[in-house]
């Protein structure tokens, strides 16, 4: 399976700022938490689908993303903070007391749906 | 090296957003202070204000840019070592200079418009604080900015986030003397990040109970640090339900602080701001919260003390 090193991104937008006031229970919040945004030349050289779903994993753990292309740099992924990327984050904070929040190095792996055997 | 944002608004003719996003997590920072706002020596209001952003990607922010320079991640540091060299004109090798992601000529062009600027200011965010370098990124930030001083006035000012995070500094600040890592087990405030910060203590599972006061670390922190919370007694006030309050032992709800319950919050320039609440509200503030609970664990030392015949210090 294809696999490929990218520097990770997680910050804050507009719609999830909104739905953290809504409730962090909602389906809406979770969705945006778990969507990760690539760039669509490094999602064709994956050969990850809109839509589909990735495994990224850091030094620290790894979590499962839903993708979608947007405007982003090629090696780079930008994902809304939220659960799903406190299990990749930095754990160590330098003697800063901040651990490292953004510019994770990442490997990014095609998760088969289920039901389908292989991924391009 | 700061200012208020009354100040930005009214004096600011240049203004540097780096490793932020205003346009989407801070979006009246815009309009109510640094851009669009005529201000006493920029009566023109954006017309009399240039707006350079600096970031590793193109953001929302880049739109309401007049330059957008995107660097390549991780070389926040190396973009403000170089300003500081062409700065002091002093002579950088093109190609280091390229590995930036910009040009030789885009980063001298950036520190002939901070010099000639009459008041300059640089927000920075966290995608200056919480990559690589972190407070070696900041501190590059606030030594640039010491040494424009020597042409021009400049200040800089970090982009803090969330509700009163600043308020917490500013009174742990004068209650302590220090901002944040602060431990009073001695008696006396000790201050070391790295090792009495939060993030450190929980990673390391050096506490074996936490109180969480209008924060949500079970959706933000690492997780080793969420698990070490999970173990403990955990304590949480807050008007909602939360990641954290799911694993807490104890979850107390509270009135939200301007809506429903009276308070000062401080913005990010640190200035006060009393809040008036709009409604009425059934649950109890944060601070009647800690003031009965305060009560009943002197109360429980006294009886304890005293069945153990130890006198308590003043």
């Amino acid at each position: 399976m294809a696999e490929k090193r990218f520097i990770m991104n997680a910050g804050r937008t507009t719609k999830q700022g909104q739905q953290i006031n809504v409730g962090k229970d909602h389906a809406a919040y979770q969705a945006i938490v778990s969507t990760v945004t690539m760039n669509p030349e490094d999602m064709k050289a994956l050969g990850i689908t809109q839509g589909g779903t990735i495994r990224v994993k850091s030094e620290c753990g790894e979590a499962n993303f839903l993708c979608q292309e947007g405007k982003v740099p090629e090696g780079m992924l930008f994902v809304p903070y939220g659960p799903p990327t406190c299990h990749l984050m930095g754990q160590k904070t330098d003697g800063t007391g901040m651990p490292t929040s953004k510019g994770w190095e990442v490997e990014v792996e095609p998760v088969a749906a289920e039901g389908s055997e292989t991924l391009k | 090296m700061t200012c208020t944002l009354g100040e930005v608004k009214n004096r600011a003719d240049f203004i540097v957003y780096w490793g932020g996003n205003p346009a989407e997590c801070h979006p009246r920072h815009f309009t109510k202070y640094t851009l669009t706002q005529k201000g006493k020596f920029v009566p023109r209001g954006r017309k009399d204000r240039t707006m350079v952003l600096v970031d590793i990607r193109e953001t929302p922010s880049a739109k309401a840019a007049d330059i957008f320079l995107q660097i390549k991640p991780t070389k926040d540091f190396e973009v403000l070592t170089i300003l500081r060299a062409l700065l002091k004109n002093q002579t950088v090798d093109r190609e280091l200079a390229a590995e930036t992601g910009l040009t030789l000529e885009q980063l001298q062009d950036l520190v002939d418009r901070m010099k000639s600027a009459r008041f300059g200011v640089i927000f920075f965010g966290m995608g200056i604080s919480m990559t690589r370098g972190k407070h070696m990124n900041s501190a590059a930030i606030l030594t640039l900015v010491a040494e424009l001083n020597a042409f021009t006035k400049f200040v800089a000012m970090p982009m803090r986030g969330h509700g009163n995070v600043t308020g917490a500094d500013v009174v742990m600040r004068w209650t302590t003397g220090y901002p944040f890592g602060v431990n009073l087990c001695r008696g006396y405030p000790r201050y070391n990040p790295g090792e009495f910060s939060t993030v450190d203590l929980l990673v390391r599972g050096d506490v074996d109970a936490a109180l969480i006061l209008g924060a949500d670390p079970g959706a933000t922190m690492p997780q080793p640090a969420i698990d070490h919370l999970a173990r403990i007694p955990t304590i949480v006030l807050d008007p909602k339900v939360t990641h954290t309050s799911r694993l807490a032992r104890v979850h107390i709800t509270t009135a939200v602080t301007g809506i429903s319950a009276t308070g000062t919050v401080y913005r990010m320039d640190e200035i006060p701001l009393p809040l008036r609440p709009a409604l009425k509200s059934p649950y109890p503030t944060d601070e009647e919260v800690i003031r009965r609970v305060s009560k009943a664990v002197e109360k429980k030392m006294a009886l304890s003390t005293a069945s153990n015949g130890i006198t308590m210090r003043a």
